[in-house]
């Protein structure tokens, strides 16, 4: 048999300056992701802080300041005023202009000082369930820790018994952008190039110029890798300016090594070009090719474990996360960006990345017809 | 002279569903000719023309190029042969010089070969003034000469045009037929669907294929002799007159004409061979047209196709 991939250098040549002439297509590989890894990346930040937080102080004592101080010195709250009337406070956190208040009954330092019970209340919207779970705990744990101050001012003992020694490995501050922007990188990357490369045959078929290339001598792998090749360049630049706004705008640091991610990006990258271009040789317009990514794509948002963890969801959708390639991109993302993992200790995900886009693109060139209609 | 067949094909037929869009096409084309295919919108030419080329299969029946089968042995067919399609698809974005680049490499030429046979195409051509124009940029006769100089980077044998000239100027039209008979020439086999009857005359051999069968197929001077298109006992007038509109009217419903057609300022005339000339003369100048000049003719390629349309149709109007 003579060269399996004749032709390729040819339409590699073509493909290139056909992208890079192209503004719109280069247009719509970078300024979109960078815009949704931003907005993704911002939006999605479940750290709860700076709560809108009202006051009724209908006590009025040092003590009572005291523990509005409290409140508000873990940050988790922000003090946004003072109301007069437990209606006021009500109607405050109905028009959504405080998502937490405080109410102080009179006689609280009263009560406080004669060793029973003093109650503070606090209402929450719980409209936002996320929200308002972080607002309650913080509540509690502000209030557990003045009742044991008080408990010990009065047996006279200095330590607290029991204390929690916390030890959170990995994201320490626990920030939300460590966890989400890999996640984000994985999506926005699968978005571009899935695109990318489902348009490109199906454009050809549009133009008439399907029809001159399979007149020639050019092979189907030729024909398949020349497309691809391009894509892959133009993908890992675009992954590396990713990273970059992962590193320098979201301020993630990057424990492991940075060839590892790399490696990871080019076979996750050649995984989703080949699933583009076995849509595009069955799409017949750019509309049916468009449809078929959205098909591929929109999944990955849920059951990749991008936000939700895979081990909750019922069994059918922990399969369907199984099949998609963002699954093992992003495990493989998080553990080496945020754990410092190396490619060995994931050789599993690397292994099934590439085994996907192995079988994709021989797909691709396998079932992909020399012949029209 | 009896030439070496260059394509062949018998009872070519292609079905989608239960449409046949080709249904037993036999044809043997000589090489070096040029031959003109021929036929309505839809009656099946783009689809004999794709599978010649490969890129469709035949149902039924088989065709050959240069001696090759183009079912089986479709890598020797593929460097045999050029296609330009109805749409010159050419990719936009490339400039002139980077199209010829492009499609040499495809076809495997490299270096100095390449370089030859693109400087050759250009002088060809004379596309030289708009080498690092890009596609898009160029009129309708230039994207057709460059689709042209494509198809042709690799020195095929035989070059099929789907209508090459649908949507040119005429003075590009000239340029490009005067282009097809250099080729020709040299030893080239043109195969080229077409629309025009003025295009079929220059043609040395033509096809035409109706409702998905060929209904004919010869040299244009052989067919305008053929008995159906001068039936016995008729002849053809060319007749020269004022107000042809209404002479028209008048023709039609005189005994002895079988056909009557308008060419601009002039009729076409099938009549009976005893209908005396002084007779047309007289009915027209009662229709109030005096002045009538009379010529004897030959049938047109397009009377050829006419006569045999409406015999395939059965007879009919």
């Amino acid at each position: 048999m003579k060269n399996i991939f004749r032709g390729y250098s040819a339409i590699l040549y073509k493909e290139f300056l056909v992208v890079l002439r192209d503004p719109l297509t280069l247009f719509f590989m970078f300024v979109p992701p960078v815009i949704q890894l931003i907005a993704f990346g911002f939006a999605l930040d479940t750290d709860v802080k700076n709560l809108s937080l009202v006051v009724l102080d209908q006590d009025r004592t040092v003590e009572s300041r005291q523990i509005i101080e409290r409140f508000v010195n873990t940050g988790t709250f922000k003090l946004k005023g003072e109301v007069g009337s437990p209606d006021e406070l009500s109607r405050a956190i109905r028009e959504g202009k405080a998502y937490v208040g405080l109410d102080i009954p009179p006689g609280f330092t009263r009560e406080l000082h004669a060793g029973r019970t003093a109650r503070v209340e606090v209402v929450i919207d719980g409209s936002n369930s996320t929200i308002a779970a972080s607002a309650l705990n913080t509540a509690i744990g502000i209030t557990f820790r003045e009742s044991i101050l008080q408990l010990l001012a009065v047996t006279g003992g200095r330590d607290v018994p029991v204390e929690v020694r916390p030890q959170i490995l990995y994201n320490p501050a626990m920030r939300s952008p460590n966890f989400f922007v890999p996640g984000v990188i994985g999506l926005v990357l699968q978005i571009a190039t899935v695109f990318a490369t489902a348009m490109s045959l199906v454009r050809e078929r549009e133009r008439g110029t399907l029809e001159q290339l399979l007149v020639s001598p050019l092979s189907r792998w030729g024909l398949m890798l020349g497309k691809l090749t391009p894509y892959l360049f133009i993908s890992v630049t675009m992954a590396v300016g990713l990273f970059a706004a992962m590193r320098w705008i979201f301020h993630v640091p990057i424990a492991g090594s940075v060839s590892a991610l790399m490696v990871a990006v080019v076979f996750y990258v050649f995984a989703l070009l080949s699933l583009g271009l076995l849509i595009s040789t069955r799409a017949q317009n750019q509309m049916q090719a468009l449809q078929m990514s959205m098909l591929f794509i929109l999944p990955s948002v849920f059951f990749s474990g991008f936000i939700f963890p895979r081990e909750t969801m019922p069994w059918i959708f922990y399969a369907v996360g199984a099949c998609l390639p963002a699954t093992y991109f992003i495990e493989l993302m998080r553990a080496i960006i945020l754990r410092g993992a190396t490619l060995a200790e994931f050789w599993l995900n690397v292994v099934v990345l590439a085994g996907m886009g192995l079988a994709l693109f021989s797909l691709c060139a396998i079932q992909f017809k020399r012949k029209i209609a | 002279m009896p030439a070496e067949t260059m394509i062949e094909c018998e009872n070519l037929t292609r079905r989608f569903g239960h449409f046949t869009a080709v249904d037993h096409v036999s044809l043997k084309i000589a090489k070096g000719s040029i031959f003109g295919f021929l036929g309505p919108n839809g009656s099946g030419k783009s689809t004999v023309i794709r599978m010649l080329c490969g890129l469709l299969e035949p149902t039924e029946g088989s065709a050959r190029i240069g001696g090759f089968d183009v079912v089986k042995q479709t890598d020797e067919i593929k460097s045999l042969i050029g296609y330009m399609s109805q749409k010159f698809s050419l990719y936009d974005e490339l400039t002139v010089h980077e199209n010829l680049q492009f499609y040499g490499r495809l076809y495997g030429l490299r270096g100095e070969v390449l370089t030859k046979r693109r400087e050759e195409l250009i002088a060809l051509t004379h596309i030289e003034p708009y080498l690092n124009r890009r596609a898009s940029l160029l009129s309708g006769g230039w994207r057709q000469r460059l689709a042209m100089a494509c198809s042709l980077m690799h020195h095929p044998n035989v070059l099929f045009l789907d209508e090459p000239t649908a949507g040119i100027d005429p003075v590009a039209r000239r340029e490009l037929w005067d282009l097809l008979f250099e080729f020709s020439s040299r030893g080239m086999t043109l195969f080229v669907t077409t629309h025009y009857m003025d295009e079929a005359e220059r043609c040395t051999h033509v096809g035409y294929i109706h409702m998905s069968k060929l209904v004919v197929c010869g040299a244009p001077d052989d067919l305008k002799t053929l008995p159906i298109v001068n039936p016995p006992g008729t002849k053809r007038l060319d007749i020269t007159c004022d107000h042809v509109t209404t002479a028209l009217q008048v023709m039609r419903h005189l005994a002895g004409v079988r056909a009557a057609t308008v060419f601009g300022q002039s009729m076409h005339l099938l009549v009976e061979e005893q209908l005396p000339e002084q007779r047309i003369r007289e009915e027209l100048a009662r229709a109030g047209v005096p002045r009538v000049d009379i010529h004897p003719m030959g049938p047109s390629l397009e009377d050829v196709f006419v006569a045999l349309t409406t015999q395939n149709n059965g007879g009919g109007k």
